[in-house]
């Protein structure tokens, strides 16, 4: 189902700038699939939810994800808002429910059927107040799920199921329309939430070890330096440099940092008190897609025994899991490695430049998100809360 | 932390002591530029600039064994004997040395090595050893059929020229820098590293990223074999990269062109910032649980038994 011609153009222009990497970055890439994914809801036609369901993931969503697969920040905010969906529609038809005499659990006993009802009326009020990433939401699915558990025996999935009913419960679109405004308010005050953590974990005359350039460690190091003393070591990560982007300012910040070369990490870790990292995705085991670089940094902190930490928003937590680990790893060209000045050697010779490092979960201590602190054993429950199983295959 | 450690800065020959040799103010100026790289090169060099100097007749300058060595050679010459045949005497004594610990040394260990060399083996190696080099030279000669991936890194870029020396010899090569090291490992059957010394308590000295790769390697349970002469032994212990290094140059860091024409990146302006600092380390330190075993001229030893061959070896040095 097709919208009105300058959706299109919206849908067609976000694409277009996804595949020539003219958005960069996972922050910018989410709160443009976030709001474009808005103007598609509020646009587009829809009777029923389904319909709905399907523009969002097929039409839209898979032309998105596969204008730029690497950029793992746009299937994780598709997948989002597919959860949204599902999520008010559930509630909605519940109050629904309430006032028709229909029976729209497909497996529940008679006898329970008021009881289910009473309690689904009660906890549905919560709902319209539940934070995106919050826990009230899954409450109630557990609260119900539960409930029938006791009933019948029925497995957890039974409200879940329930968007193939052809009704549409009246006041569907704002309240869609208004959760989805509330994980942009989210997703723009990501940063603000992770840098309030940052005074917890940095304290006086500690030296933090970064590699790479991060926005988010670099507000992260900049907050905590307005009242504490500490010193920064930064590897350069060659061949992008972005080691020393990230040195130049954190010293204007009046952070005492020293650039080392990549090879040098080894050799000075054993002073270093801990290391703080960025990433460009979290998969759904815990492990990490971050700048090459970052899986020696990280297997040599483990050697040392230095906690590694990880600051990363949790639009960057993605359900996909690393069965390949290749396959989310890029080889971009190796000139900055050996150039084409250097001669015929060229031709005989192999030349490997990845772009991206696969960290395992166990080299990771703990990821500060805008929620709070969490170990990578929790991410499966994040990623439980926020995404649903059907949608992992856009 | 690092103030303890010189910086090598340049160096400036003007300055130097007039009774110093001038064979041997070459030799400290090429040091500094670097222009020699590698243990046995600076070692050779060194010792062939002392050669030039007891032909003149002037004190020469430390370096480790060797130079115990020669110190002890110089004690032993007889007081009766005459100047020209006590320098004819050191002279060749410097010769034996240099063929007998280093370049005999080095085909006595490319011999072992070879061993350890099988079809279908993919041989990863970091920046630039000349026994590594001859190792793979040898091996190829011989027939053996294995692929090499040589890590290299910034400043140096050693790997380059035996990556050149290797090419030309039609080994099939791979190149990858040191942020490719997780990457590159994971087809790789075997890790050859060279030395620039070997500690009492088994720990590697040598260019900085060696210590990197073993500990890559030693996560993928892949064998880790140094090869490294005996005369590089020393009955000094160190536990870290820390108590004794050097410092290179930091331009070094500013400049990141990797072809010879320099080209100065973002951190050009370092000296006027204040709180921006360089740290350009040019060794670190493996210890010795990453070592699976060490090829010397005297044979495949486990990297503990450094002191033993020491105290074996110790009466011929003292």
């Amino acid at each position: 189902m097709t919208g009105p011609r300058d959706l299109n153009a919206q849908i067609e222009s976000l694409v277009n700038r996804l595949r020539r990497r003219q958005v960069v970055g996972s922050w910018c890439v989410s709160i443009e699939t976030a709001m474009l994914l808005r103007q598609v809801v509020s646009a587009t036609r829809w009777n029923q939810v389904e319909t709905l369901i399907k523009v969002v993931k097929e039409d839209v969503g898979r032309r998105l994800v596969m204008a730029q697969p690497r950029e793992l920040a746009v299937g994780n905010i598709v997948c989002r808002v597919l959860r949204l969906i599902r999520e008010v529609y559930n509630s909605e038809d519940a109050t629904f429910d309430d006032n028709s005499a229909e029976d729209n659990d497909k497996d529940s006993n008679t006898d329970d059927d008021e009881k289910d009802e009473e309690i689904k009326s009660k906890s549905s009020q919560k709902i319209r107040t539940f934070s995106f990433y919050g826990g009230s939401g899954t409450g109630t699915n557990t609260q119900s799920s539960m409930i029938n558990l006791l009933g019948d025996g029925s497995p957890m999935g039974a409200k879940r199921a329930s968007v193939d009913d052809y009704r549409k419960p009246p006041n569907l679109k704002p309240l869609i329309i208004s959760e989805l405004q509330e994980m942009i308010n989210e997703l723009e005050n990501t940063y603000v939430n992770i840098i309030d953590q940052a005074m917890e974990h940095i304290h006086s005359n500690e030296i933090i070890m970064t590699v790479g350039k991060s926005r988010t460690v670099e507000m992260f190091l900049k907050t905590a330096a307005k009242k504490r003393k500490f010193s920064v070591l930064v590897a350069e990560t060659f061949p992008t440099y972005l080691g020393h982007e990230m040195a130049l300012s954190l010293s204007e910040a009046g952070i005492d940092t020293t650039v080392i070369s990549d090879s040098a990490i080894f050799a000075v870790m054993s002073r270093v008190n801990k290391v703080i990292m960025g990433t460009h995705a979290v998969l759904a085991n815990g492990g990490l897609i971050s700048v090459s670089g970052a899986q020696m940094v990280a297997t040599a902190a483990k050697h040392h025994s230095k906690p590694v930490v990880v600051c990363t928003g949790l639009y960057k937590l993605s359900p996909l899991y690393p069965y390949d680990e290749d396959s989310f790893n890029d080889l971009v060209a190796p000139d900055p490695v050996f150039s084409f000045n250097e001669g015929d050697l060229i031709d005989k010779v192999t030349l490997l430049n990845p772009y991206y490092d696969y960290v395992s979960p166990e080299l990771v201590s703990l990821f500060i998100t805008n929620t709070g602190g969490h170990p990578p054993s929790y991410l499966y429950r994040l990623i439980n809360e926020n995404y649903d199983p059907d949608d992992t295959d856009i | 932390m690092f103030s303890h450690l010189e910086i090598t800065k340049g160096a400036n020959t003007g300055l130097a002591p007039k009774e110093i040799h001038p064979a041997i103010l070459v030799l400290g100026l090429q040091f500094s530029e670097f222009k020699i790289c590698g243990a046995n090169a600076r070692c050779i060099a060194a010792l062939t600039a002392f050669q030039k100097v007891i032909q003149d007749y002037k004190t020469p300058e430390g370096m480790g064994n060797a130079i115990r060595h020669l110190k002890w050679e110089i004690s032993t010459i007889d007081i009766e004997m005459s100047d020209d045949e006590a320098k004819k005497l050191l002279c060749e004594k410097i010769d034996n040395f240099i063929r007998d610990s280093i370049t005999v040394a080095d085909r006595v260990i490319v011999e072992y090595g070879l061993q350890k060399i099988q079809d279908g083996d993919v041989i990863l190696t970091y920046a630039r050893s000349s026994v590594v080099q001859q190792l793979l030279l040898e091996a190829h000669t011989k027939g053996i059929k294995f692929k090499v991936i040589i890590i290299d890194s910034r400043p140096r870029l050693e790997g380059k020229k035996l990556l050149n020396c290797l090419v030309n010899a039609g080994i099939n090569c791979t190149y990858a820098f040191l942020h490719a090291v997780g990457f590159a490992m994971r087809d790789v059957s075997k890790v050859f590293l060279g030395a620039h010394a070997f500690m009492s308590n088994g720990a590697l000295y040598s260019r900085v990223g060696t210590a990197m790769v073993a500990m890559m390697a030693k996560e993928k349970n892949i064998p880790v074999i140094i090869c490294c002469e005996t005369y590089k032994f020393t009955d000094k212990v160190q536990l870290d990269s820390f108590v004794m290094n050097e410092q290179g140059n930091p331009n070094d860091i500013v400049n990141i062109s990797t072809t010879l024409a320099p080209k100065p990146g973002l951190l050009s302006e370092w000296l006027n910032k204040p709180d921006l600092k360089l740290l350009n380390l040019l060794y670190d330190l493996t210890p010795s649980k990453y070592i699976t075993t060490v090829i010397t001229e005297v044979g495949m030893i486990p990297c503990t038994s450094v002191p033993v061959i020491l105290r074996e070896y110790k009466p011929m040095v003292q």
